[in-house]
Parts: structure tokens; C-alpha cells; sequence
């Protein structure tokens, strides 16, 4: 099969699609996707997408038949190879190289004395001044404030690590090609250019000092985590892994901090119960990965060889999209996917992935989520949702709110 | 014939007879399951059953809904065995805390007084002790049927074989208009079973507490100042006691006694509906009044569910940590009959 004959193939509906409106809401498209086209080739991606739970687990969790693949932004973002685009013994090397102090045991060794005095300062900044956009102000710095200092960034400010990601999410989801494949927008990709020029500023010389003085933090770590004696990791093969992280793991735990708070807006009864019972602070997280999944349609894999799914023939090469954001709304397994309700039937959500390519990251996140709503909701239980003030979701690779105004009485 | 009943940590077990709660099984064991109102409305006495067969007793659909029961979540409070069981309670026990045993007792009247308006003040001297915490509450039997009402101790934990309880009528109540002001006397044997509940002070603390008590909600907090003023137990306490006159206020005199004797401790009567030298209004809005900040501070609630519930909000208006907010609200003894 062809571009040409994939193109006459296309219905209008889904031939016309834009990235922009994707971006601004993907769900109405999705789920006629998820009815009549589980999996659809896209012009405007020029690539395949899987929309239904089924689809996307299936492809995810078969090892055998697919294979990590980035999204050509993507790539052309992150630079090869990263953790999400290598394969077999490759792709172990560089999971051994991030996953040790990700492991939940490894996590829940310091995830409280890291989190937990941040998560404190943040809403502390904000307690006494009676309304703040939460984004701006405690979502997003507490995500980049965990990691960064995990990964031994302390000296970067927070404000830095967030345009960073900003940045680099511009570049990653700037993924619209022409008729001919090309890129349709070149220029979205100066951002993450800029970005990744200036980190390797800032980093290089943190690394020049650990390749001399090794100390605990992730990215010391990762220079010299099973490598001979007197060797470290080439810089080549660290970058790239960085450049996925200082993205999806320094935004994502935000976005769904942000959406939790968002969710429960939208259900007072169950936001009031997890204001007066944090143990539930854990479900209402989970809902809210499900109901909107911060990785909405940011992964992909690569076909080894001829398969088919969902009954489209894919020929060894195709590269699908795999939509969480949609997946985990599928009507096949929960009922009115839009709405957040945390007493709905705990169903598991696929928003971190599955197979071998799964988010490294999953414990980590929730527990950053976790800490991050407890400290902000014992300080401040009187939060409420500034009414006169949207509440604009926004992205398709990455989805979360753009602004969360809150309010309380001091 | 018993079954038995185990905890998945693998230790912990109990027998339970076909025709008792797996909660009561326990409890009698020695064996702390949390657990609130046993009366199978408040759902925090859920268990998972891993293994077993059982039925659902009372539990009532408001509670334990049909897909908990689906995922095998039960009542402990109201479920019996069929078989042996294998449980998990869902809650965590909190083993840093030393519980009593649960147990049958029996008594005789001592004291039965008016004290204030439809109020009454009972004393049960045992026949055998009691040990309770600060906060819990036992059942009484209604002489001559099978029904059963809760009320908190209001004495000191010290006092084992001598129980205070307050008694606020309810018109046309089987325990009340039925019982206790109506045949009751001195002398009459009392039957009961107790310490019940999972309110009250069982450690300790560092935060001052706010108590706010409406009607006879004044019961729990009584017992919980005597014994925190006996054992330095809270650094400073506000007591808040809401009625609509002086007529529904009782054991003033005590209060305003322990307030001029302890720097520490503060009684705040507060009348709904009667201007008086002293404070009017909502006992919630007094709290408002006086507090600008309730950073830092926990705070013990019981009462009225309506009361609980707004001094809840007005403590989250003032920024308690909802995590020390701890609340005992009245069972609506109507709407369990009725089930």
C-alpha cells in the first residue's frame, strides 16, 4: 500500500482533520474514530492512528510485532537515540539507565523528604493571597521543582525548567506534514532547538563535575550506572533520554495535578470529599488520568512486520499513534467517558502506556501528584474554583488545562 | 456453630457465630476493625472478602452499593459468615492505638436527672468494668426488646464502672419517650456493650483543639476535656456548646469551674435564639468570629448531622487541615428503624 492509495481510501471527515482543531478538542473526532475507524491512516500526520482501548493495548502490549517508534516531531525533537525510539537490547540499556530510581521501591525511599518540602513552599508562596492560577503557580512549578532535583538540576530554576518544556512541547507536537510528508510548519521546531541548545549549556558543565565527582542524583547516575570502571556514558546516548524528560516528566505530573483539581471542579460533592478524606486523593488521580490523560496521543510504534488490527492491514513499517486520551475514553468500558466520577467502576486506564515501552515514570508521577494535591489541599481546604474565570484545556500530544484559577477566603 | 474469620496480614482472627457481625466477632477478640456507627451507615467498617461466603445482613444500598458488592466489599458491621472467611478491612488499622475489647455489661440506674430542656443525665454504676477511650460511645438495650441506642461515655476514661450518659429526648422515641422518660428509675437494670467508635482522643496532641458540641453532642467532649485537662493531653482547648436558649445549656457551673481553674481550656456557650450576657448565634459563626486562622489546629465535632456538616465548612473556611477535623455525628435512630 501507497500514500496514494491510503489517500483515496480517506473519508472526507477524516481527510480534512487539522492538527489545530485536534489541539483545541480531539474528542468529538475520536469518537467517530472509535466507532467507524479504530484504526485510521491520517494525511495530515501521515501516519496511522489507534483510537479504542483494544487497539491500543494490543499494539502496545505486543513486543513481538511492534516496536518503540518516536513521532517524527518526535524525533526531530529529541534526536537519536532517546529511550522511546530503541529497541531490543538498546532500548534495555537505556530503560537500566533510568528506571533504578524509578522503581516504586527506589521512590518510596525519598519521594517524601523530595516532594513534600516543595510541594510546601510552592503553597506557601501563594496561601495568604487569596487567588492564584494554580498552573502557573503549583502545578507546574512542584512537577519540574521533583524531577529537576532528582535528576541533580537543583541549580536550574523552576521558571527555566518550565519554559524548557514549554519549548520542546511546541517542537514535539508540531507535527502537521504536507501532501509530500514534509514539514508544514519548519519554524515550530526553533523552540526545541533553542531549548536543547541552551541545556546542553546548562548541563554539560553538571556533568563534567559528576564524570569527576559521582554523587546520588539521577543524571550522575546515568553517566555511571553500568559502565566499566573509569568509563562513564557518552553524552551522545545521554542526551537524547534528557530531552524526553525535561518534556514529558517534567510536564506531565503537572498536567495531571492540574487536571485532578479540574476534574473535581467539575463535581463538588466528590471534591469536597477529597478535601475532607486525602486518602482519596490517590483515585481521584487515577480518574483524572483517565478522563484526561496528560500523554494524549504522544507515542507511536513501528510495525516489524505485516499484521493486522482491528481488521486494517497494517504492512511491515506502518507507524501508529497510540491515543491514550482517546483509548481511555472508550464507551466499551466506561460509561459517559467524558464525565469525571471517581465512584465510577475502577476500570484501569492505559494513560501510562503498557508492554514494554511503558512510562518509566508511573509511580514517580502519582506520587508527586499525590504529595503535591495533599499539601496544597490541607493549607488551603477552602479552594474553590474562580467562577468568572474558563477553564481552557488545550493540546492533542499533551493535554491539560492552560490556566486554573482558583480562590479562597484569607 | 462459629466460623473463622481471619485478617489477611495472616495473624489476626476471630469466631464468629452465624447469627453475629463479623465486626462484633472482632471487636469481643480484642481485635480492632475501624469501624463508626456499626450501624451500617457510615461504610467505615468495609472490609474486602478474599475468601468465604456470607451474607450482606442489614447493609443498606445507600452504604454498600451494588458494585461493591460485585468486588466482594462488605459491611463488617452488618455482614454474618457462612463459612470460614478470609478479610481485609479497606480502612488501615491503626495499631498505634491500644483499643478495649468490646463487651457485654450489665448495670443499675444510679443517677436519672432533668438537666436541661427535654435533656437528661443518666448514670449506670456496672457490675464489672468498661475500659473505654475518651470519646466512645456504648449501646444500650431497651429493657424488654431487641433494640439497641448509642451514647457517648461523658465522664473521664478513669472511671470504669461508673458511666455518664446525656439523654436528649426524641418525641415519641422507643428509648426516650419509651424508656428513659417515661418507666426508667433508679435502681433499673441496664444491659449494654461497649466501647464502640473510632471518635474521640486517643493520643496525646501538639495542636490546640476547637470541641464543638451541639445539644447533647456535649457528652463525647466532656469525657475528652476532663481527660486531656487530667493528662496534659492538648495544649489549648476551646469547647464551643451550641443550644438555642440557657435552657438547653447543662453543666455550665462545671465548665465555667474547669475554666477558671485551667489557663488552657475555654468554655464558649453559644445561644442560637436567645440574647443573653453572653454569646448569640450559630455556634459555627461564633467560631468564625473568633478565629481568624485555624492553621495548625484540630478540631473535634459532634452533634446534629446538619451542625457537623457547617462547622465543617466554617473550620475549612478558617483553614483547618480537614486531616484533623474529627467528627461524631448523632445516628438518626428513625431512619435506621425504618430500614
Amino acid at each position: 500500500m501507497d500514500g496514494n492509495t491510503r489517500l483515496h481510501d480517506t473519508p472526507d471527515w477524516i481527510a480534512n482533520i487539522t492538527i489545530q482543531e485536534l489541539e483545541n478538542n480531539p474528542y468529538p473526532f475520536y469518537e467517530r474514530l472509535r466507532k467507524e475507524a479504530p484504526v485510521a491512516f491520517i494525511p495530515a500526520l501521515g501516519l496511522y492512528i489507534a483510537s479504542t482501548k483494544e487497539a491500543c493495548r494490543a499494539i502496545a502490549k505486543d513486543g513481538e510485532t511492534w516496536g518503540g517508534f518516536i513521532s517524527p516531531a518526535g524525533g526531530r525533537t529529541f534526536g537519536h537515540p532517546n529511550v522511546l525510539n530503541v529497541n531490543g537490547p538498546e532500548h534495555k540499556e537505556l530503560r537500566c539507565m533510568v528506571d533504578p530510581a524509578l522503581q516504586p521501591r527506589a521512590v518510596d525511599g525519598y519521594v517524601e523528604d523530595l516532594v513534600r518540602p516543595i510541594a510546601r513552599r510552592y503553597v506557601e508562596a501563594i496561601e495568604d493571597k487569596g487567588a492564584a492560577d494554580l498552573v502557573a503557580t503549583f502545578c507546574e512549578p512542584v512537577s519540574v521543582r521533583a524531577l529537576g532535583d532528582l535528576l541533580g538540576l537543583q541549580s536550574v530554576s523552576s521558571d527555566k525548567l518550565r519554559e524548557w518544556f514549554h519549548k520542546l512541547s511546541v517542537s514535539f507536537t508540531n507535527a502537521a506534514v504536507d501532501e509530500n510528508g514534509d514539514w508544514a510548519n519548519p519554524e515550530g521546531f526553533k523552540p526545541g532547538d533553542e531549548a536543547r541548545a541552551e541545556i546542553r549549556e546548562v548541563v554539560d558543565p553538571l556533568l563534567d563535575n559528576w564524570e569527576k565527582n559521582p554523587d546520588d542524583s539521577a543524571l550522575s547516575h546515568w553517566l555511571h550506572d553500568g559502565m566499566p570502571e573509569g568509563k562513564t556514558r557518552d553524552r551522545e546516548r545521554i542526551y537524547p533520554t534528557l530531552f524526553v524528560f525535561l518534556l514529558g516528566a517534567m510536564q506531565e505530573p503537572g498536567h495531571a495535578m492540574a487536571s485532578t483539581i479540574a476534574g473535581l471542579w467539575t463535581n463538588p460533592e466528590q471534591f469536597e470529599r477529597v478535601i475532607d478524606n486525602p486518602k482519596q486523593i490517590r483515585r481521584a488521580i487515577s480518574e483524572s488520568l483517565r478522563w484526561t490523560s496528560p500523554i494524549w496521543s504522544a507515542v507511536a510504534r513501528q510495525a516489524k512486520k505485516d499484521t493486522t488490527v482491528a481488521g486494517v492491514d497494517l504492512p511491515a513499517g506502518s507507524v501508529v499513534m497510540l491515543s491514550y486520551g482517546s483509548a481511555n475514553h472508550d464507551s466499551n468500558d466506561y460509561d459517559a467517558p467524558s464525565k469525571f466520577d471517581m465512584d465510577r467502576k475502577p476500570v484501569p486506564h492505559i494513560a501510562f502506556g503498557a508492554g514494554p515501552h511503558a512510562c518509566a515514570g508511573t509511580y514517580f508521577a502519582s506520587e508527586v501528584c499525590r504529595i503535591g494535591l495533599e499539601e496544597l489541599f490541607e493549607t488551603i481546604p477552602n479552594l474553590e474554583r474562580d467562577e468568572t474565570k474558563e477553564i481552557d484545556f488545550w493540546g492533542w500530544g499533551f493535554r491539560g488545562p492552560k490556566e486554573l484559577h482558583a480562590k479562597w477566603e484569607v | 456453630m462459629a466460623f473463622k474469620i481471619s485478617l489477611n496480614d495472616g495473624e489476626r482472627s476471630a469466631l464468629a457465630s452465624a447469627d453475629q457481625s463479623l465486626l462484633d466477632a472482632f471487636l469481643r477478640e480484642g481485635i480492632w476493625l475501624p469501624h463508626n456507627c456499626t450501624q451500617g451507615t457510615c461504610g467505615s467498617c468495609k472490609c474486602r472478602v478474599d475468601a468465604g461466603s456470607f451474607d450482606h445482613g442489614g447493609a443498606p444500598f445507600d452504604t454498600l452499593t451494588q458494585e461493591e458488592r460485585d468486588a466482594g466489599i462488605v459491611l463488617a458491621c452488618q455482614a454474618r459468615a457462612q463459612s470460614d472467611m478470609l478479610i481485609e478491612p479497606l480502612a488501615e488499622i491503626d495499631d498505634s492505638v491500644t483499643h478495649h475489647p468490646m463487651r457485654d455489661v450489665s448495670g443499675r440506674i444510679a443517677v436519672l436527672e432533668d438537666i436541661a430542656r427535654d435533656t437528661r443525665r443518666l448514670v449506670i454504676e456496672l457490675d464489672a468494668e468498661m475500659p473505654f477511650l475518651a470519646g466512645q460511645y456504648a449501646e444500650l438495650n431497651v429493657p424488654g426488646t431487641d433494640v439497641w441506642r448509642q451514647y457517648s461515655m461523658a465522664n473521664a476514661p478513669s472511671e470504669t464502672r461508673r458511666l455518664e450518659f446525656h439523654i436528649k429526648r426524641t418525641p415519641g422515641g422507643l428509648a426516650t419517650d419509651g424508656w428513659l422518660f417515661k418507666s426508667a428509675s433508679v435502681g433499673d437494670q441496664v444491659d449494654m456493650k461497649g466501647p464502640l467508635g473510632n471518635f474521640g482522643l486517643f493520643e496525646a496532641q501538639d495542636d490546640p483543639a476547637i470541641l464543638i458540641a451541639g445539644g447533647t453532642g456535649l457528652a463525647p467532649m466532656k469525657s475528652i476535656v476532663l481527660h486531656a485537662l487530667a493528662h496534659d493531653l492538648i495544649p489549648e482547648i476551646f469547647l464551643y456548646h451550641g443550644g438555642r436558649a440557657q435552657a438547653d445549656l447543662y453543666d455550665v457551673d462545671c465548665f465555667r469551674a474547669l475554666d477558671a481553674e485551667h489557663p488552657r481550656f475555654h468554655y464558649r456557650p453559644c445561644l442560637s435564639e436567645e440574647a443573653w450576657q453572653e454569646r448569640s448565634g450559630m455556634v459555627t459563626d461564633c467560631v468564625l468570629e473568633d478565629f481568624s486562622s485555624c492553621k495548625g489546629m484540630s478540631a473535634y465535632l459532634c452533634g446534629p448531622p446538619a451542625m457537623v456538616e457547617a462547622a465543617g465548612k466554617a473550620l475549612k473556611r478558617r483553614r483547618l487541615p480537614p486531616r484533623r477535623t474529627f467528627k461524631e455525628e448523632f445516628t438518626e435512630a428513625a431512619k435506621i428503624a425504618a430500614e
